[in-house]
């Protein structure tokens, strides 16, 4: 079947932004594919968001029970592995994800489909994927292709495929599925989702943040740019780096595994720029950054650079704003 | 409890500025020191703080050529109890072929838990572990930062975007892929790494693990290699501290913050 | 003299005195013997230490710190007090052997005393008597009234206990004498001391006078032995210890000793460092047996200065406690010994963070008067906590980083030589293997990496090219040279480091190193076994001064105060002190004031090797900050220095503090290159 299967992600009642990109991503490889666009929903969703993924898709297949309710690696795998037996699609699209991560590659063996990830670009050539995938965080980007298969499983980065404002409606068939009678019992429970990323202040409502990466260096230091913070009534943050050195606590992490911010203004000081922390700033208004390296990847993103040690740059601001 | 851990020695990157070699295949080599992959790191440790709590063994493997052995005796000098080298020889490598090897070591061991990492250094792929539980017929999960094990099952805590964690619970045995962050890998002197000497290193040919070559041959290849292109990004702002101070206030205020 | 009235003629209780004296004579000497076996025992359980090196220099130190008692008088009136009492030890040794043996019925110094030496040791005797009590006393008074902080967490029951016996001891032949004296049995003349007691008795009546002579006798005698008896059991064991101590002292100052002394190859050690008392070497134990608990390593510790929790005293105390009672004197009384083994010694008895807090600075050893030796024991615990992985987890990436790349900032080895780009420092010749040169200048990783430091090294060029020397630096051959890394206390890697820079060196004909920062140069020199001929840059620089290849030129700027801070690794572990002052000193227009801690008494700046990467959290205050502090007190407006990290330090706590207008920091060359 000439098809292009997403699989979509949703987390307590809400899909999630993945979903749409892939969606979108998949839209755009039907010329060159020939392939319909064809969504899965394990779970249930509410109306409104089953009409928006049907006006984005050619197909939407549900699979609603209480069993499948929550995410479960095992019956995920399960599921997509018989679904895809049947209906051979030619590509399947799951989100690079902690819980994508957690079942695609043992569906790849299970169907013994060629597979790559965190993919953020896709071609097709002469009826075959190419991807273009990062190394060496960051540093480097690679061109990935595959050996000839009847189908190919690829994992996507979320907020590679950003989708425009609004899509043009292509009135997708809702179409609800049986459950497979002969799905093996799974062997994880999901127990319950903890907020980590809760705490006294939330830093996704301010103005100004003003944000620390590894070039702080010591601990001690970060007492200084809080002050600067507080001076210029900005919010800290800080990357990942950071909170694994348990020097800021997790509420004030700003990435993939942290928060998504919108800041009007984001300082990034010190930060070099993976990609997982440029994640979270995708949406904030503009970005100054600055950091000692040139060649720094958070120059790609940001809107304005200084390449100065952040430590002079800071005294002289705190010079300029106590007149 | 028996506990497999997979390791992997990748090159030393962060202050390193790459070059793409004459292949156009890969990176320049030469120049860069090599370290024990960032995650398994920390899955070695993991593996080591549930043997000191539960008892058994450890076992490390990768798969390498001699130089490699050092992540491995790093593992030993860590706790790990024996470890075990697959040499590849000339073989090409992709992350399936990586799991049909280390399946082929693995799955004669007893053992509860496999850990690996969640992704490597170089590559970034994060597919081995979970294929590799596949191969193994065990239940799977990825991106772990937490495990109590409770008999023959363990309570995980996985790490999810924007700030949530899942927690569930998972059958043995399975495998788990380890998130940097879950534990403080314990310092290994050079005398300590020394002194693992005394411990068990296996070496075996991938010719002794009777593999077909449909599962040698890769699935993935890489095509090229390059550079990210020069930053079209973002607007420098020169000068001396004094000026580019100014400049960011000014920025500021016409961005409607009120400093 | 035995005269017929003598003590030990007398009968009593119808048995003779000698009876007596030779009762509590072997009775003495027996324990005595006892109690100095037990002590060995600790002692031979201690490792392997070579101490016989420069037997000459040895017994020199011997006679000019153990005799002469030089270190005393740094604290004045108490090294005036000890100094009065020690002679007094001295010189009454012979009297107390007089009155020991005459009461064992063999007078054999009987012939001595009846020369005219006799006499004018006499009178030397009861003079000495007389200093010694009075000294007793205002040692006491010292300690009641004056109270000073370093004694605050001594043993003061001790002390005043000790003080009493010997001046018991004092007060007891004095009355024996003056009371013989009265009797008749003496002669007074000459003897002030006993005259004067003999005045004091004049009014009371024979038969008192009588009793008084005899119980001043035994008194004496039991005074004697109880004393040398309990001499070993507390800290007056130094009184029989320290002179040895000092025989059997460091002779080279800033080394560290190896993981063992006795043991080549590091890999046949099951452990490397020191966990348990007996991984201690003897001489180590010995310095635990010496410690006086006069608490000068304590005053002068920086660390200890700035509340950390590190005293040198208490850590020599803790160790001997803990040593005492895991090898008592007496069996079965030890608090260690036994079903209960009690705290372990590293983590327990010392805590991690005290053996954290050191910055090898040195300050400790160069007061003590007894020649202990704190930094190796630091050092061989800081090994035993790496190697059980309880050091501070910030470490375990700059190790990581130091054994990969060489540096600690992880920076790939390949780049070690980009600041001779990045600074446009012209003329800098890299060698390669096989290359010849008359000097080699050991840059190290600071000074290749770190910006403060690379002007330093950037300013020795000049200096290099301005004096037409031939040098060259290693580049990306030249590996850190480990001086961190081995006080840290990763031995390993220290190893490992030393084998690949002198594999490199082997490689390279040159005549003398030169290096930017004085701990590069103490490594170098005692770290590193081969001969190499080091310098520090500020010796080489002052020898270029003398002769005329260098010459500074222009004046300074006539309103600034400068003034010196004597880094660690320079002064006290290398005794440079002049060759800095002499450059300072040859700049027209100097205007240079001291500090009041200077020279071998210069206050830490922090550091070069934990400071960087751990805090330790009851920290009150910075040492730089603290120093810089002095250095205003002394009214400077500029520090020079003469190592990168003081440097660094001194920045940094100016920054910190608001202190730009009123004190800046200048690096020796920097400021010297300036000039010329």
């Amino acid at each position: 079947m000439d098809e292009i299967l997403v699989i979509a992600e949703h987390r307590q009642g809400i899909l999630r932004d993945i979903t749409h990109e892939m969606l979108f991503k998949a839209d755009q490889l039907r010329k060159s594919t020939s392939c319909a666009v064809t969504v899965l929903l394990i779970g249930g969703l509410d109306e409104t968001t089953l009409k928006e993924l049907s006006r984005r898709a050619d197909k939407v297949l549900l699979l609603e029970q209480e069993s499948l309710k929550n995410f479960n690696p095992d019956s995920y795998k399960e599921t997509i592995f018989r679904l895809i037996q049947e209906r051979q699609p030619f590509m399947t699209l799951i989100g690079h994800t902690s819980w994508g991560m957690g079942y695609a590659p043992a569906l790849s063996v299970k169907t013994g489909y060629p597979f790559a990830t965190d993919c953020i670009d896709i071609l097709v050539e002469n009826r075959r994927p190419l991807v273009i995938r990062q190394m060496y965080g960051g540093k480097v980007f690679s061109k990935v292709s595959f050996k000839e298969s009847k189908g190919y499983i690829l994992t996507v980065r979320p907020g590679a495929f950003p989708p425009p404002e609004s899509v043009e409606d292509r009135h997708g068939e809702i179409l609800p599925l049986p459950i497979p009678a002969d799905l093996p019992r799974p062997r994880s429970t999901f127990l319950e989702l903890v907020d980590t990323g809760a705490g006294e202040l939330d830093i996704t409502q301010a103005d100004l943040l003003v944000s620390i990466g590894r070039g702080v260096g010591d601990e001690e230091n970060i007492a200084t740019v809080k002050g600067l913070a507080d001076l210029m009534g900005g919010t800290l943050a800080c990357s990942r780096p950071i909170v694994d050195k348990n020097w800021l606590p997790k509420f004030r992490q700003v990435g993939t595994s942290g928060k998504s911010v919108r800041p009007k203004v984001y300082l990034a000081l010190g930060i070099s720029g993976a990609f997982q922390h440029i994640a979270g700033i995708s949406g904030a208004g503009t970005v100054i950054a600055v950091n000692k390296d040139r060649k720094a990847p958070i120059f790609r993103v940001a809107d304005f650079g200084v390449v100065e040690d952040l430590f002079k740059v800071l005294e002289a601001m705190k010079e300029k704003l106590a007149k | 409890m028996n506990i497999v851990v997979c390791v992997k020695r990748v090159p030393l990157t962060q202050e390193v500025d790459l070059e793409i070699d004459s292949t156009g295949k890969d990176i320049k080599k030469e120049p860069l020191a090599y370290v024990i992959n960032d995650w398994d790191h920390y899955a070695i440790e993991e593996a080591v703080l549930l043997q000191e709590k539960f008892g058994g063994t450890v076992t490390a493997i990768t798969i390498g050529n001699e130089e490699d052995e050092e992540v491995l005796r790093r593992a030993l000098a860590m706790g790990a109890a024996k470890a075990i080298r697959i040499d590849p020889g000339d073989l090409s490598l992709d992350g399936f072929v990586i799991s049909r090897l280390l399946w082929a070591a693995v799955k004669d061991l007893p053992f509860e838990l496999v850990l690996t990492g969640v992704q490597a250094n170089d590559d970034n792929c994060g597919m081995v572990g979970v294929m590799l539980a596949e191969h193994l017929g065990v239940a799977h999960t990825a991106v772990v930062t937490g495990v109590e094990v409770d008999g023959k099952e363990a309570e995980l805590q996985i790490e999810l975007e924007g700030g949530i964690e899942e927690k569930s619970n998972i059958e043995l045995p399975a495998l788990l892929t380890i998130q940097t962050g879950i534990n403080v890998p314990r310092y290994v002197s050079i005398m300590g790494i020394r002194k693992a000497r005394k411990k068990p290193l296996e070496v075996i040919k991938v010719s002794e693990l009777g593999l077909p070559s449909e599962d040698l041959t890769p699935r993935t290849m890489i095509q090229e290699i390059y550079l990210p292109p020069d930053t079209e990004g973002a607007e420098m702002i020169e000068g001396n501290p004094s000026t580019v101070a100014e400049e960011i206030i000014r920025i500021l205020t016409e961005k409607g913050v009120n400093v | 003299m035995l005269t017929p009235h003598h003590p030990a003629t007398q009968n009593y209780l119808g048995l003779p005195g000698y009876l007596f004296t030779w009762i509590i004579f072997l009775a003495g000497i027996s324990l005595f013997a006892f109690i100095i076996y037990r002590r060995s025992l600790l002692l031979r359980s201690g490792q392997a230490d070579p101490r016989l090196s420069e037997l000459g220099r040895r017994v020199l130190g011997v006679i000019t710190f153990g005799l002469f008692q030089k270190r005393q008088p740094r604290y004045f009136w108490a090294g005036v007090i000890h100094i009065l009492i020690f002679s007094g030890f001295v010189v009454l040794g012979l009297r107390s052997l007089d009155l020991i043996s005459h009461g064992l019925g063999l007078p054999v110094l009987a012939p001595l005393m009846n020369t005219a030496f006799g006499h004018v040791y006499g009178t030397l005797k009861d003079l000495f008597e007389l200093i010694v009590f009075a000294a007793c006393f205002w040692a006491m008074l010292r300690r009641a009234i004056v109270r000073p902080e370093r004694y605050s967490d001594s043993h003061a029951f001790e002390a005043y206990f000790v003080l009493c016996l010997i001046s018991l001891l004092m007060l007891t032949d004095m009355a024996f004498e003056g009371a013989g004296i009265l009797l008749g049995n003496a002669n007074g003349q000459g003897l002030p001391a006993s005259q004067w007691i003999a005045g004091l008795l004049s009014r009371m009546s024979r038969s008192s006078v009588e009793r008084i002579y005899i119980s001043g006798y035994w008194l004496h005698l039991l005074v004697f032995f109880f004393f040398l008896n309990f001499l070993p059991l507390g800290k007056h064991f130094h009184i029989i210890t320290a002179l040895p101590n000092v025989f059997f002292r460091k002779l080279k100052k800033g080394a560290l000793k190896p993981a063992r002394w006795d043991v080549e190859d590091m890999d046949d050690l099951e452990t490397l460092g020191v966990g348990k008392i007996e991984d201690f070497t003897w001489k180590n134990i010995l310095d635990l047996y010496t410690c006086t608990e006069c608490g000068r390593c304590s005053d002068h510790c920086p660390a200890n200065a700035i509340g950390r929790p590190l005293s040198p005293k208490r850590l020599t105390m803790n160790l001997r406690d803990h040593a005492y009672g895991r090898y008592p004197v007496f069996p079965f009384t030890g608090k260690n010994s036994g079903a209960k083994p009690g705290p372990i010694m590293v983590g327990g008895v010392i805590s991690t963070e005290a053996i954290w807090s050191c910055t090898t600075c040195g300050a400790c050893e160069e007061e003590c008067p007894v020649f202990i030796e704190y930094i190796d024991k630091i050092i061989d615990m800081r090994r035993h906590l790496i190697e059980t992985a309880r050091n501070p987890t910030s470490f375990n990436q700059v190790l990581m980083h130091v054994e990969k790349t060489g540096n600690p900032f992880g920076k790939p080895a390949a780049k070690r030589a980009d600041w001779i780009q990045e600074l446009n420092v012209p003329s800098v010749r890299i060698l390669g293997e096989g290359d010849e040169t008359d000097v080699l200048y050991f840059v190290d990783s600071y000074a290749s990496f770190d910006p403060a430091a690379q002007r330093i090294a950037s300013a020795i060029v000049k200096g290099l090219n301005l004096a037409g020397v031939d040098f060259g630096v290693l580049g990306p051959l030249e590996k850190d040279s480990g001086h961190q890394v081995r006080r840290i206390g990763e031995e390993g890697l220290f190893q490992l480091l030393l084998e690949e820079n002198s594999e490199t060196l082997k490689s390279i004909q040159f005549n003398r190193i030169i290096t930017t920062d004085p701990h590069t140069f103490n490594t170098l020199k005692k770290d590193y076994p081969g001969n190499f001929r080091v310098f520090h840059y500020t010796q080489f620089f002052q020898s270029m001064l003398q002769s005329g290849q260098l010459k500074p030129g222009k004046a300074l700027d006539a309103h600034e105060t400068y003034t010196y801070h004597d880094p660690c690794y320079l002064g006290r572990h290398n005794s440079i002190y002049d060759a800095p002052r002499d450059i300072i000193r040859s700049i027209p227009g100097m205007n240079f004031r001291e500090m009041t801690k200077s020279r071998d008494r210069s206050f830490c700046c922090g550091g070069a090797d934990i400071v960087l990467w751990y805090e330790i959290e009851q920290e009150k205050e910075r040492m730089a900050v603290k120093r810089v502090q002095m250095a205003r007190d002394a009214g400077a407006d500029v520090i020079v220095t003469a190592c990168p990290f003081c440097l660094i330090h001194f920045e940094d706590a100016i920054k910190s503090g608001g202190l730009e207008k009123d004190i800046r920091v200048v690096d020796l060359m920097e400021l010297f290159i300036s000039t010329l």
